[in-house]
């Protein structure tokens, strides 16, 4: 393996389970985003537009979609003979074999990885995190402070602090102390989980923590703490700009909007800093004669007959003629029948919205399928590869799930069929 | 899919141009379709039935074309063993300039150098959605030395057109270009396959002859010394004419260079009908029976009617357009009206600011 000055190792095990069935089959890095990306696009097109060529790619949970999507980082410009993308799956030894037990031991567990590439500097990345980020900055002033380890830290409202990991910082935003969601926060800058540690340092601070059993082998709860500890320095980077942590179904809903509520925050447009992705091979977009397109983002092969508005609409989904959508976000291949209604709705795979269906935040009805606990703020979820029957009715916070037990006059779903899983 | 053939695909067509469009680009590099280029349906008709080489002949013009191809990647012709090979005119230290038999010359050896039984030769002004494997399997169990394609429906998209006879048996007995007479709706689709041995001597034959153009119009002219058969294409077929129809074919994909622009967005005030657009197109004006290409930019209270808007166009805020085909990169300054006649669209140049 090639020598590398930097190495991006990008955690992408996790299951997502806040994103209920959207995550049934696919790892949370690999779900589609914003229309024509998925949320690991931004991550990896960062590093590319970074200048980093060596990323890691750790998948634990459904891997099947993230690996195939991912690939060999073609879209990205990492097929490449020195360094490129690499997936790092867990792996059997001689001996025994573990799962990932938490973001520090990911790394752990691909250390000879690591190694191998001989780096002076890792930059730890989230696969899950909407936003547009020039990590070579961040390693400029990395090397500059001298420092051991440098967190990116994004300044959030005052009253929003307590639901972040705080980290409170002296003289140089130099880090003081990290306090994971504190009840009384005495500073804003929330940590975003982007780490760049000199190796040597976190090399050292891995084998420490994965000797401890009382350990979770977490990067924010274990191995920060230990490193202030042990008198390292450890300094804030301040990042402005937009960043979203994907990771329940309001705050995707949310991002999905901020597409084209907060276009200029975002960004897509910047050609300096384009967003790659994986390509589905699709004719252009067609808008038929009678349809209404308003504040709406779509991509190849989508086909609209009826009426779609403030809605972001992944390739090859079709709404027929007299259908109604609405603040909705529909993934690839999702078909509205004609006359149905969708408000509030996040639509999975190739799934067929019935004729006159009625589903999201402003429908009234009960339904089997509430559930709080995935589905906020009215927002509707159906999984993937069904068939709503027509005239079916969902009410707010409902997620369509085919593995959940209904009887069979409230069942919304006419037929399960096996649809692909990447 | 399995196929023991070649392609050879033609990027010039002397007998046919398309006005402003054509004039900085080989014709098979031309914009089609809201994010193609002409040649994408030939060239993955070609893919798509497991050719896995492939030479793009052309004479000039061609640098628009080799930005578009590539290594060949997009589709999946980036290999070690024969993928794509752009084949411009061979000119070494003994031709002076660029003419047809320099351009014959490299032919052959890139013919030769291959090792596949068939060369299935296509012209670039087809638009259609097919794969050549009956095409060849038929051609091989007819014993003829030569197939090519044709269809019935060419006539009424006018000239350029040849007109074929055929026998009973099927095989080619007249080529006429352009009649007056309708003698016959047989109308060839420039596309043909014949064994790759029979084009090397062909070809090394007309070079020794000192004959200077080559296509496939000219090997379908040796009627008299060739079995040639005529094979009847019964798919659509688009002559490089309007350009909505083929939107809802269920075919094999088409593959291009991407892009990687944002998804198309739709802003409040925007109205559209009829149309196809492209990522990276932001309307905030109206559109209306139109064709838009990647990254089109249309401004507030603009209105675009029958237009065909190439790629990075931008038209500023107050315009008006009607029957106008604009070329890549052009500039429509702020309050400009644009109206041309439904036969006769206003074409506006590569990077005209206006």
């Amino acid at each position: 393996m090639a020598k590398a000055d930097v190495v991006a190792m990008i955690l992408a095990g996790g299951q997502g389970a806040r994103l209920g069935v959207l995550t049934k089959y696919i790892a949370k890095p690999a779900v589609p985003f914003g229309s024509r990306y998925r949320i690991i696009d931004f991550t990896l097109s960062n590093c590319a537009n970074s200048g980093i060529e060596t990323v890691g790619v750790l998948s634990q949970y459904q891997p099947l979609a993230l690996n195939t999507y991912v690939g060999n980082g073609h879209p990205w410009d990492l097929d490449r003979n020195n360094g490129g993308a690499y997936i790092l799956p867990p792996y059997q030894r001689s001996g025994r074999s573990d799962w990932y037990k938490g973001t520090a031991n990911a790394i752990f567990q691909n250390k000879d990885f690591i190694d191998d590439c001989d780096p002076l500097y890792v930059l730890i990345l989230s696969g899950d995190h909407i936003y547009k980020m020039n990590y070579a900055r961040m390693l400029r002033d990395h090397i500059s402070t001298k420092a051991d380890a440098t967190l990116a830290v994004l300044e959030v409202p005052w009253e929003e602090a307590s639901r972040f990991g705080i980290l409170n910082t002296g003289a140089n935003d130099i880090i003081s102390e990290f306090v994971e969601k504190p009840k009384k926060p005495e500073s804003n800058l929330a940590s975003m989980g982007v780490y760049i540690f000199t190796w040597e340092v976190l090399r050292k601070a891995l084998i420490e923590d994965e000797e401890n059993p009382g350990s979770s082998n977490d990067f924010g709860s274990n191995i920060v703490p230990m490193l202030l500890k042990q008198g390292k320095k450890l300094c804030a980077y301040r990042f402005s700009g937009y960043w979203k942590d994907v990771g329940t179904i309001s705050s995707l809903w949310e991002a999905n909007m901020d597409i084209l509520d907060r276009p200029e925050d975002i960004n897509l447009m910047d050609r300096s800093w384009r967003v790659y992705s994986r390509n589905p091979v699709k004719p252009s977009h067609y808008i038929a004669d009678g349809a209404t397109v308003i504040n709406t983002a779509m991509t190849d092969g989508c086909q609209i007959f009826g009426s779609v508005e403030h809605s972001v609409l992944s390739n090859s989904v079709t709404i027929e003629r007299g259908a109604v959508v609405k603040d909705s976000v529909l993934l690839p291949g999702v078909t509205v029948r004609a006359g149905a209604y969708l408000n509030k709705c996040i639509v999975g795979f190739d799934t067929i919205i019935g004729e006159g269906v009625r589903a999201g935040a402003d429908v009234e009805g009960e339904s089997p399928y509430l559930n709080t606990k995935i589905c906020t703020n009215g927002i509707v979820v159906i999984e993937r590869g069904l068939k709503i029957k027509d005239h079916s009715v969902i009410p707010p916070n409902c997620q369509v799930d085919c593995d959940k037990s209904v009887s069979a006059e409230k069942n919304v779903i006419e037929e399960v069929f096996r649809v692909r899983k990447t | 899919m399995f196929i023991d053939a070649m392609g050879l695909i033609l990027a010039d067509n002397k007998k046919i141009t398309l006005g402003e469009l054509s004039k900085p680009r080989a014709l098979a590099a031309v914009p089609f379709g809201g994010r193609y280029r002409i040649i994408d349906y030939m060239l993955s008709d070609m893919v798509n039935s497991g050719i896995k080489s492939v030479g793009i002949l052309t004479l000039n013009k061609y640098k628009s074309l080799m930005d578009h191809l590539g290594t060949g990647a997009s589709w999946d012709l980036d290999r070690k063993n024969f993928g794509l090979h752009i084949l411009p005119p061979y000119v070494n230290s003994e031709s002076m300039g660029v003419d047809d038999a320099d351009e014959m010359a490299g032919l052959l050896n890139f013919i030769r150098s291959n090792r596949s039984a068939y060369v299935i030769i296509a012209n670039s002004n087809m638009i259609l959605n097919t794969t050549f494997n009956d095409f060849v399997d038929k051609h091989e169990q007819s014993g003829a030395d030569v197939s090519v394609m044709y269809n019935r429906d060419g006539i009424k998209y006018g000239v350029p057109n040849y007109i074929f006879e055929i026998d009973r048996k099927g095989y080619v007995k007249d080529m006429l270009f352009n009649p007056e007479k309708t003698v016959s709706n047989r109308c060839s689709l420039g596309i043909a396959v014949l064994r790759r041995e029979l084009l090397i001597d062909l070809i090394a034959d007309m070079i020794a002859r000192g004959e200077r153009n080559f296509g496939v119009h000219v090997l379908t002219k040796k009627f008299d010394t060739l079995h040639i058969r005529a094979h009847e294409y019964k798919g659509l077929v688009l002559r490089i004419n309007n350009v909505q129809s083929y939107f809802n074919w269920t075919g094999m994909p088409i593959y291009t260079k991407v892009k990687d622009e944002a998804p198309a967005l739709y802003l409040e005030n925007s109205s559209v009908s009829n149309s196809i657009l492209s990522d990276g197109c932001r309307i905030m004006g109206t559109v209306e029976n139109s064709m838009l290409f990647r990254g089109v930019t249309v401004s507030r209270n603009s209105k675009i009617k029958n237009c065909v808007i190439m790629q990075d166009v931008h038209i500023s805020e107050n315009c008006e357009l009607e029957n106008v085909i604009l070329d890549k990169n052009a500039v429509i300054r702020p309050g400009i009206k644009l109206v041309g006649h439904k036969d006769y669209p206003v074409v506006i140049g590569k990077g005209a600011i206006v």
